[in-house]
């Protein structure tokens, strides 16, 4: 399995309220820039690179990202995740993330946009403290095939494990399977053609801010349906189905300002991609 | 009546839908979608009764029959206890994890006052300690491997059980007939008997999967107004 297209490990640590890398190796088609720190918070920003400009038949990706105490980071994509066809084995990316005590990761990738007859799993493993704090994002797009057609990928899996103090309280497992399911159909994507999913876990969470959270969101709108949800620990989940990527970036910015002005008193920083 | 034939008798007693574990209040989604009036007849009903099946109840309660019953074979108590968990976790919106947690709770009392396998106090203890959460599919594969029930017809049982319920529900709320509901279990027989052999093929890794739509109406039903089900 060590076999990667690949490969990306990065540990930051807090160095007097300022987040630095500690380690950071990548070789293959994976690498990060230099850190960027939007504000004066001491967190720092990683852009993640796919210099292959996407991935293709049989690829398979690796990162590990290690948050040492009371670091902050934030983490994310220059550009959407292409995945090209697929003839002979699916494409794989998988994360390892650990996260100690008082730290706070931000991991939020840009959509994901699968090619006609692509295949793909992804694989997020979050081990955390119970006093550090995860927020996620992911958007699937309906992918992309020369005619136009939308959902012309084959499957598209994605799982994210998520472990507080060692003890598994998130087991998030989608698969949109357009070659055997029927996506127009009740129960699949409603007539929508995005998903976008998004985690919260950390201590402060609590009912007052998911009824927050609520009365900020219009849930009548046609634009999208969206449902929010308390974990099994302390921690959210957002699901919401769309027309398009900027539908749900704009409620996920949202959200996600809430979470950080009613956790931190912060704005979250504006992530400058072009 | 042979040992065999009284065992399963046994067990029909536990997927009968007047068995007392709170099946009748929850609707696992059915209810947004029905206040949607996306599922309103006979046809729409039982397109969403296919979809439940097949996009997750064989990923969750389904393969962890097959997967509970496996380990309880192989004396594997561990493994019993993991995919307690699992079960739990991998069903995220909340009214459903805490329904399900309810109803595990519930039938595990039901079936100690029955049988005196040692498993289910140990199970019972454990969710006491909050060391497990309880589940209705593991307090059901433990009574059906005590009884010798094969794993098959365990995991087949469950599913009816748990179909027959929802059709109950679905006629109080939407509503239909009694005879479109009995009408309805009928057709989707033959929906079971291939959800049990695909189970049956499944591999740990399938696990937990399960179509955006039906959970996110789960997730919604949380802020329905009106509403008779908890879930």
């Amino acid at each position: 399995m060590g076999d990667w297209t690949g490969a990306l490990n990065l540990e930051v640590e807090d160095r007097k309220g300022k987040t630095v890398a500690k380690k950071v190796y990548f070789q293959g088609a994976f690498k990060v820039m230099r850190p960027i720190y939007h504000d004066e918070s001491g967190q720092a920003c990683y852009y993640l690179l796919n210099p292959g400009g996407g991935y293709l038949d049989g690829d398979r990706y690796q990162m590990k990202i290690s948050l040492a105490e009371k670091a902050k980071l934030t983490l994310t994509t220059q550009s959407a995740t292409k995945v090209y066809k697929t003839p002979n084995n699916f494409a794989y990316q998988e994360a390892e993330i650990s996260l100690q005590p008082g730290s706070y990761l931000e991991y939020l990738p840009d959509p994901l946009i699968a090619y006609q007859n692509a295949k793909y799993k992804q694989k997020n493993v979050i081990r955390m403290d119970k006093t550090a704090t995860f927020l996620y994002s992911d958007i699937v797009t309906p992918g992309w095939s020369p005619d136009g057609e939308r959902f012309s990928y084959q499957t598209v899996q994605l799982l994210n494990e998520i472990y507080v103090d060692n003890e598994l309280v998130v087991y998030d497992h989608i698969r949109l399977n357009p070659a055997t399911q029927n996506m127009k159909g009740l129960g699949f994507m409603e007539g929508f053609s995005h998903l976008g999913s998004m985690i919260v876990v950390g201590k402060q969470t609590n009912s007052s801010l998911l009824d927050q959270l609520y009365s900020a969101i219009d849930m009548n709108s046609d634009d999208y349906k969206l449902g929010l949800s308390l974990l099994a620990v302390p921690g959210l989940i957002i699901r919401v189905l769309a027309h398009s990527t900027q539908v749900i970036e704009k409620l996920f910015s949202e959200l996600h300002r809430m979470v950080s002005q009613e956790w931190f008193n912060t704005e979250p920083s504006f992530l400058r991609k072009y | 009546m042979d040992i065999v034939m009284e065992h399963k008798l046994s067990l029909f007693q536990l997927c009968d839908s007047n068995f007392p574990t709170g099946a009748f209040s929850h609707s696992y989604g059915l209810e947004s979608y029905i206040q949607e009036n996306k599922v309103h007849n006979q046809e729409t009903f039982s397109e969403w009764l296919r979809v439940y099946l097949n996009e997750q109840l064989i990923y969750s309660d389904g393969l962890a029959c097959h997967l509970v019953y496996q380990a309880l074979e192989e004396e594997d108590l561990q493994k019993v206890w993991k995919l307690d968990r699992l079960l739990t976790v991998q069903n995220l919106p909340r009214e459903t994890r805490e329904g399900t947690q309810r109803m595990g709770e519930r039938m595990l009392n039901l079936v100690e006052s029955l049988y005196d396998d040692p498993i289910l106090s140990i199970y019972r203890k454990r969710i006491g300690a909050k060391q497990s959460f309880g589940h209705p599919a593991i307090v059901f594969t433990m009574i059906a491997h005590y009884l010798k029930v094969s794993k098959a017809e365990t995991t087949l049982f469950y599913l009816y059980s748990v179909v027959s319920s929802l059709v109950q529900n679905a006629v109080r709320a939407i509503p239909l007939g009694q005879t479109a509901g009995q009408k309805i279990i009928h057709q989707i027989q033959g929906d079971l008997a291939k959800a049990a052999t695909t189970i049956g093929q499944l591999d740990e890794e399938d696990f937990g999967l399960v179509s955006p739509g039906l959970e996110l109406s789960q997730m919604m039903h949380e802020r329905i107004n009106i509403r008779i089900f908890m879930s």
